[in-house]
This record gives C-alpha cells, sequence and structure tokens, in this order.
C-alpha cells in the first residue's frame, strides 16, 4: 500500500548523515568547503528523491498504456 | 570553529599596516617581504612624477641591466643550434641582499656591460665578414661564367685567323680592325664589362642599354643557380652575370653609368685567359680565408654565448626582483626627521607574524643594530564595499553541478562526461604543462567541476530512469501489463508497489508518458527553483548581521521572505500537498494548481467547493494575498522613510555642532581635512557647509528613494518571472530526453537483430555512428547548452537575492614569476 511513511524515513537518514557531515569533517584548510559541499549534495539528492517519490505515490493518469 | 583557516565563505580579514623601516635595511626588508607574497602596499607619494621619485637612479640602472639580459636572450634564441641555458633551479643564487648587496650589484653591472660589448663586437665582425664572403663568392661565379663566353667565342672563330692564340690581348687589334669592325657587331675587337646583376632586373637592363647605345653592344648572360643568402635578414636573391661587349670609351663609360644606376655590381675581369684563371685561384684561396675567419668567429660566439646562459636565468631573476623592489620602494614615504621610510600596505591578519618573524630575519643581517619597528592600525571594511560579504561560490559548487545534472540527466551520458573528466584529472601533472589551446584549457581548468557534474548526471539519470535513452528495471514496479493480445492498446494495472528509486520503468514506452513526465518535470523545477531561491534570499541575512545593518534585516529581507514565500511557498506546499493525497479515495476532484494560483489573484477568498485542495482554503489564501500585498509597501517605504528621519535628524543638531564641540553623531558629515579646516578658520564659512551639507542630504535622499523603487519593482516581479525561468529545468532534460531517444531510434534500433554479414557490418557502423553522435551532440553540445542555462540561474536568479559584488582582488607584492616555464 503507497504511504508516505518512506518520504519521512529517508528524510530522517538524509539529516543523519547531513549531521555527520557537520560533526565529523577533519579540520583542516578545506575543512569549511567540504563540510558545505556534504551537506548540501546531500540535501538535493534527498530533495529531488523526495519529489519523485512524491510525484509517484498517487498517480493521477489511471494507468500508462503500452503498444509495445 | 574553523578561524584557523582561511575559508570559502568569505574573503579574509585583513588589516592595514605601518611599517616604519630604516633606510639602510629597506631594500633587504623589501626583498624579504617580496618573497612571502602577501603584502600589498599603498602608494603614499600619489602626486610625484614618476621622474621625481627618490629611486628613480636605481630603476633606470636596473632597467639597463635588463635591456642587457634581454638582449643576450634574443641573441641566443636566433643561434641556429640550441644554446643550453641553465635554469633557475640549478643556477647559482646571486646574493642581493645583505651587506655585499651594492657591490655584488656593481659587479653584476660591469659583467654584464663587458659581456654586451663583447657580443656586439663579434656580431659587427661577423656581419663585415659575411658581405666581404658575399663579393668575393660573386666575383668567382663572374669569372667562371665569363670563361664560358670566352670559350665560346673563340669555337667560333672562323674569320679571323690572328686569334688562334688565344693568349694575344684583344685591344691590340682595337684600331686596325676598327674600321672592318664598326657596326658588325663581332665580339672579339671590343671590349667589355663584366659584373652580376639582379635576376629582376635584367629585362630592364637589356632594354636601357639598347635604348641608350643605340644597339652598339653585344650582351651575354646567366643565372647563377644559387641565390644568395643575406647574413642579416636571411633573404634570398637571385643574381645573373653579364657580359657586355661594347666599343670605344664613350660607349663603355655609358654602360658602365647605366650598370652602376641599376644596381649591378662591375668586376675587373681579364680577357686573357691565364690571367682569368689566375684571379679565379686567388679569389678562391681569398675565400677559404674568409670561410675559416667566419668559422673561428662563429664559434667564439656560440663559446661566449654558452658562458652567458650559464648565467642568463640568474641574472633574469635577479633583475626582475630588483626592479620590483626599487619601485615598491618608491611607493614609500621618506621621513627626513627620522630617516626611516614608511610605509603602508594590506595584510590578511592571520599572516601578520609571519610577516614581523620575516622582517626581524631581514634586519638581522644589517651589520649596525639599527632599530626596528611596526605600528598597527586595524582598519576593518576600509570602504570596499564587498569585503568580507559572504561568497556564494562556497554554495555553488555543489547547486552548479545539480542544476546542470537536473537538465542533463542520463546515467549513460553522465558517466562519459564523469570518466572524461576523471581522465583530465588523473593526468593532470602531464596536462598541465602542455600548451593545450584554449578551448581544450578551459575544459582542463574547471576539470572538478566537471566531475561533479558527471556524479551528479549520473544520480539524475536513476532518478529519470534513463541510460542512453533505455530505462533500468531494478526494482520492482508499480504496473503490471497483461499479455493480452486481444487488444491493441494495452493497460497497465497498478500493483501497489511503488518504484524505490527514481521514475517507474512502466512509464518507459508508454503512449501518455510524456504526459506524465512533464507534469512530474514541470512541478519538480518549481520546486526545486522556489527552494534555491529562498536559499539564496537566506544569504543576506549573515552579511546583514556581518557589517551590523539590523534596519535592512527589518526593511529588506523579511518583507522579501514573506512575499516570496506566501505566494510561491505557498504553491510548493500546494505541490507536495496534492502529491501526497490518495484522489481515488478524496471527496472532492483534484485541483488544477495553476488555475487555482491564478483565482487566488483573481478572485480571492473564492473556491469552488468541488474544487479545492484541502478545507479552510479561500480562508488561508485570503490571509497569505493580503500578507503578500503589505510587504509591498512595507519593503517600498521602510527604508527611505528612515533615512528621511536620519536626514532630518542631523539637519537639527547640524547647527550645534558647527560651534566646534564635535559631532556625536555626525554620520553623514564628511569628516575631511578641508571641512575641519573650514570650522576652524571661521564661523562664516561652516554655515555655507552646512547648506551644502543639507544639499548633500536631499540628494542622498532622492538616490536611497529611487534605489528602494527600483529595488522593489526589481524584487516583486523578478520573483515571478524568475519562478518561471525555473521551468528551464524541466525543458532542457525534456530536449535532452527526447533527443536521445531520436538517435537511438534513427541508428541503432532497426539493426538490433543482425542476420547475415551485411547486417552486422551495418550494425557495426551504426554502432560507431551511434557513439560518436552521443559524444559530439548529447555530451557536448547539450552539456554546454545545459552548463550555459545553469550559470545563468545561478548569476540571475539566485545572486540578484543577496550579492553585492563591488570588491577588488588582493595583488600583494610577490616574486613568484606566473609566466616561469620552469
Amino acid at each position: 500500500m503507497p504511504s508516505v511513511l518512506p518520504i519521512l524515513f529517508v528524510l530522517v537518514i538524509a539529516v543523519g548523515l547531513m549531521a555527520c557531515a557537520a560533526l565529523f569533517t577533519p579540520k583542516g584548510p578545506q575543512q569549511v568547503l567540504i563540510r558545505t559541499s556534504l551537506m548540501l549534495a546531500l540535501a538535493a539528492c534527498y530533495l529531488m528523491w523526495m519529489v519523485t517519490y512524491l510525484a509517484q505515490l498517487h498517480p493521477l493518469i489511471g494507468t500508462p498504456p503500452s503498444t509495445a | 570553529m574553523s578561524d584557523d583557516y582561511p575559508s570559502l565563505l568569505r574573503s579574509e580579514q585583513m588589516s592595514l599596516v605601518q611599517l616604519f623601516v630604516p633606510t639602510e635595511v629597506a631594500h633587504d626588508a623589501v626583498a624579504e617581504l617580496g618573497e612571502l607574497g602577501n603584502v600589498q602596499f599603498k602608494d603614499l607619494n600619489p602626486n610625484v612624477n614618476p621622474f621625481q621619485r627618490s629611486f628613480v637612479g636605481e630603476i633606470r640602472r636596473v632597467d639597463e641591466m635588463g635591456r642587457r639580459v634581454r638582449f643576450f636572450s634574443t641573441q641566443i634564441e636566433q643561434e641556429k643550434d640550441v644554446v643550453p641555458i641553465r635554469p633557475l633551479y640549478d643556477s647559482a643564487p646571486l646574493i642581493v641582499v645583505g651587506p655585499r648587496a651594492p657591490q655584488a650589484m656593481d659587479e653584476l653591472d660591469v659583467t654584464l656591460a663587458a659581456h654586451e660589448q663583447r657580443l656586439t663586437q663579434m656580431n659587427e665582425s661577423y656581419q663585415k665578414l659575411s658581405e666581404r664572403t658575399k663579393e668575393l663568392i660573386e666575383a668567382r661565379h663572374v669569372l667562371r661564367e665569363t670563361a664560358v663566353f670566352f670559350d665560346k667565342a673563340h669555337h667560333q672563330t672562323d674569320i679571323r685567323t690572328s686569334f688562334d692564340d688565344s693568349s694575344a690581348p684583344l685591344l691590340q687589334h682595337d684600331d686596325r680592325e676598327n674600321q672592318y669592325s664598326v657596326g658588325t657587331g663581332v665580339q672579339f675587337d671590343l671590349e667589355f664589362v663584366a659584373g652580376t646583376i639582379e635576376r629582376v632586373r635584367v629585362p630592364t637592363f637589356e632594354r636601357v642599354l639598347w635604348r641608350v647605345l643605340r644597339g652598339n653592344l653585344y650582351m651575354n648572360h646567366t643565372d647563377i643557380l644559387e641565390p644568395f643568402v643575406d647574413p642579416v635578414t636571411g633573404a634570398e636573391t637571385r643574381k645573373n652575370v653579364f657580359i657586355i661587349f661594347a666599343h670605344g670609351d664613350a660607349l663603355l663609360a655609358k654602360i658602365r653609368k647605366v650598370a652602376e644606376s641599376m644596381g649591378a655590381t662591375l668586376y675587373p675581369i681579364d680577357a686573357n685567359a691565364d690571367k682569368r684563371s689566375e684571379s679565379l685561384r686567388e679569389v678562391e684561396g681569398r675565400l677559404e680565408d674568409l670561410q675559416n675567419v667566419l668559422y673561428n668567429t662563429g664559434s667564439s660566439r656560440r663559446t661566449e654565448l654558452t658562458k652567458i646562459g650559464e648565467s642568463l636565468r640568474s641574472w633574469q631573476d635577479v633583475v626582475r626582483k630588483e626592479k620590483l623592489i626599487y619601485e615598491t620602494l618608491n611607493l614609500f614615504n621618506f621621513d627626513v626627521r627620522r630617516k626611516t621610510l614608511i610605509a603602508e600596505g594590506w595584510v590578511p591578519t592571520r599572516d601578520i607574524t609571519t610577516i614581523q618573524l620575516a622582517l626581524r630575519h631581514a634586519t638581522s643581517r644589517a651589520p649596525a643594530c639599527l632599530p626596528f619597528y611596526m605600528s598597527f592600525t586595524i582598519m576593518d571594511s576600509y570602504g570596499v564595499a564587498s569585503y568580507q560579504e559572504v561568497n556564494p561560490g562556497l554554495f555553488a559548487v555543489i547547486t552548479f553541478p545539480f542544476l546542470f545534472a537536473v537538465m542533463f540527466g542520463d546515467i549513460g551520458h553522465g558517466f562519459i562526461i564523469f570518466v572524461a573528466a576523471l581522465y583530465m584529472i588523473l593526468a593532470e601533472r602531464k596536462l598541465a604543462r602542455v600548451d593545450l589551446g584554449e578551448i581544450m584549457g578551459q575544459f582542463f581548468y574547471g576539470r572538478y567541476i566537471i566531475l561533479l557534474m558527471g556524479l551528479f548526471s549520473m544520480y539524475t539519470g536513476l532518478m529519470y530512469n534513463d541510460i542512453f535513452s533505455k530505462s533500468l528495471h531494478i526494482w520492482h514496479s508499480a504496473w503490471d501489463f497483461p499479455s493480452n493480445t486481444t487488444d491493441t492498446k494495452i493497460v497497465g494495472i497498478d500493483n501497489g508497489h511503488r518504484y524505490s528509486f527514481g521514475l517507474d520503468p512502466g512509464w518507459h514506452g508508454a503512449d501518455n508518458n510524456l504526459v506524465f513526465v512533464n507534469s512530474y518535470k514541470m512541478k519538480m523545477s518549481v520546486v526545486l527553483g522556489v527552494i534555491h531561491m529562498t536559499f539564496a534570499l537566506c544569504l543576506q541575512f549573515p552579511n546583514h548581521l556581518k557589517f551590523k545593518r539590523p534596519i535592512d534585516i527589518y526593511a529588506n529581507f523579511i518583507p522579501q521572505m514573506i512575499f516570496l514565500q506566501s505566494i510561491f511557498g505557498y504553491l510548493v506546499i500546494c505541490i507536495l500537498y496534492k502529491w501526497s493525497v490518495d484522489w481515488s479515495k478524496a471527496t472532492t476532484q483534484p485541483p488544477s494548481l495553476l488555475n487555482m494560483l491564478i483565482s487566488m489573484f483573481l478572485s480571492p477568498g473564492k473556491v469552488d467547493p468541488s474544487e479545492q485542495l484541502y478545507a479552510g482554503q479561500p480562508f488561508v489564501q485570503v490571509v497569505l494575498l493580503l500578507l503578500a500585498a503589505i510587504c509591498v509597501p512595507w519593503l517600498l517605504v521602510t527604508k527611505p522613510y528612515l533615512a528621511w528621519k536620519d536626514m532630518h535628524k542631523i539637519k537639527e543638531q547640524g547647527y550645534v555642532s558647527i560651534s566646534g564641540e564635535g559631532d556625536g553623531n555626525g554620520i553623514h558629515r564628511n569628516s575631511s581635512d578641508e571641512v575641519l579646516e573650514g570650522e576652524e578658520e571661521g564661523n562664516g564659512r561652516a554655515i555655507a557647509e552646512d547648506g551644502d551639507d543639507g544639499e548633500h542630504e536631499q540628494h542622498d535622499f532622492g538616490e536611497v528613494v529611487i534605489h528602494q523603487v527600483i529595488h522593489t519593482i526589481e524584487f516583486c516581479l523578478g520573483c515571478i518571472s524568475h519562478t518561471a525561468s525555473y521551468l528551464r529545468l524541466w525543458a532542457l532534460s525534456l530536449a535532452h530526453a527526447q533527443l536521445s531517444e531520436v538517435l537511438w531510434s534513427m541508428t541503432l534500433e532497426a539493426w538490433l537483430e543482425p542476420t547475415g554479414v551485411f547486417e552486422w557490418i551495418v550494425l557495426i557502423v551504426m554502432g560507431v555512428f551511434w557513439f560518436v553522435l552521443t559524444v559530439f551532440i548529447l555530451c557536448l553540445m547539450e552539456g554546454l547548452s545545459a552548463f550555459l542555462h545553469a550559470l545563468r540561474l545561478h548569476w540571475v536568479e539566485a545572486n540578484s537575492k543577496h550579492f553585492e559584488g563591488g570588491g577588488y582582488a588582493f595583488t600583494p607584492l610577490t616574486f613568484a614569476n606566473p609566466d616561469s616555464k620552469e
């Protein structure tokens, strides 16, 4: 049964990974860069996955016909 | 947290430092700072003519040395065989700092002058000798060719028997034969003129001679086969040998004059064969000697150049550094009383201790222990507009490849780009040295960003489920297709699963594929766009905090945020909500979001119950609309009003400060030297100044109002147009997918089941064709297109929300030479 739960589940995972990136990036001249990049990348990827999943959750167009 | 290192988030904190340098150690101190390369010196003598500055003499001397060094390097370059130049890291260093420095410089000057003199001398003598050689070669040719003429002539003696004796001089018979030979044109009675002339001039020469002498001449000429090469310019000239027989002194004189005017070279040739062969031998002997001398000169020049080549790089380095040092010293202010030079410069705050150490090191080499000290004046935000502003580049490292990938979205193409970038990175060191040309150089320069673009493209390809226009079927699809052969149209049935990552492969090849995918991609574009713009807007906030502008937060940031969110944030929430509702089980019809948004503006408060998205919608929409409506005047009026209030406050208090008590809140008063002097001199002047100030304030206020009006209109209209602009994310990804599909269906699709040999060959050819077009059209062309659009989204839509960008780059005095090839 399609539900919204996976979205929240993966959100928790993504936020957790972002927190890890925030806390555990090694100190160094590039720390800010690496940290920002990792967090942004995680956030962007989650966003795109979430939108894709959500769009297919309850599809409005009935069913895809195929001519194959 | 990370204060130890400079970060990409903001520019570095800079300090303005003043250095007091005793004159004796000034040169060494600047040398040391130049090696460090992180101080930018200010020009403290801006009004002084470059020719009147203190160190002009030294600069002239260094310039002279530089000219000599350049002369040497051009001479070395011109040598046909390569003269080895010892590279800088291998050369013995020239010490130009410390107590022996002036001596070393003088020695260098003398050495350079001596080398130059020797070289020029050798060059001159080489040139002279080459010219001489050329003349001798011509003479040899003339001798040879005239020998041929005379030989030919001898074989034609059938009339004059007295000429069997070949050694009889011609001139003896001149008078006697005169009465017979006039007009007959026989050659042996006649005297002759011989020489060489350029080949192109020969016809003209003949014509002129014919006219001048009325035909009383006989001319013969042959080509000299080898061209003469001018040693200096390397130009080739082709010459001919000519010999002209004529009778009579007057004619001969005329011939000589004409020949000289046409640029021919005349050579004295003897009619006697023996004498001719003797001259030939002499010429050849002299030629050999000259060749020897030339060869020796050449080789001694080479040794000289080789010797120069040993130290050339270190001389160039020293000259360059000295010039920079003296130019920098010219920027300093000379304090006569204390006999020190005062310098001012910008330094990253982090590096101040390194500079102190460096200076201590420099002065420790001074023979006398002179006192040395530094004073600090730390001024942040010295007036450079975006000093310490938040740098959007930090975030663009990820958002740019991501938005590129949303428009590119194909696992296969992303993989190709990824591999290309990986190759460039792994072959970095080798490729960095080669000159790749402008276009490839640009690709190489951006190899890390291209790597990220490739990676993200593979991810979005997974999301769009597109690999070279095919789709992957990894997880459980949501649609079952019954193998029903009775209907021509098969309809898929929802089986309760949902595809875990990305677009369901059931959509691939479906008739209404595009209907669904377009809706999905358009809504995703709007969602991503609004989130990107919100993020960019939020970057204003740390800027306002850093620069302590709380007014901007309330007058700019908050109304902008509320306006954006109440309309487009609301739209995004509606999109997400609509997706999360199971409309097959809901009581109302799924509403069209576009119509919903439009009617929110056109008929606020009225929502058709059969088309509402959620309960209580009309009320919520009215509230949001009112919020947005309030934000516009809020944005428009607040800042100008506050500025107007400030202006009035200053005006009232402006009269108080003229009596000389000093300003407490003279934010808008210019405290320049002239104004303060004016105040000291008399009150009369001060009132006029205040009037000026008042006008100045009016002027400022007008500008603030205009600026704010423009800002408001730009922002509000921009919200709508920029949101729509993000739809290009959908448009380009659609174009990419369609192109990819067309390419597949037009090349490989028909040939995928080869039966005969012919079909195999066609398959291979088509395969190559498909791959080439994939790389060039889909990866390169579409890639550049998506690159451009992603960049535009960043520069226009995102940066206009927060970026000021008025700073300038830090250009420190540094000895590191970026042009050096070593």
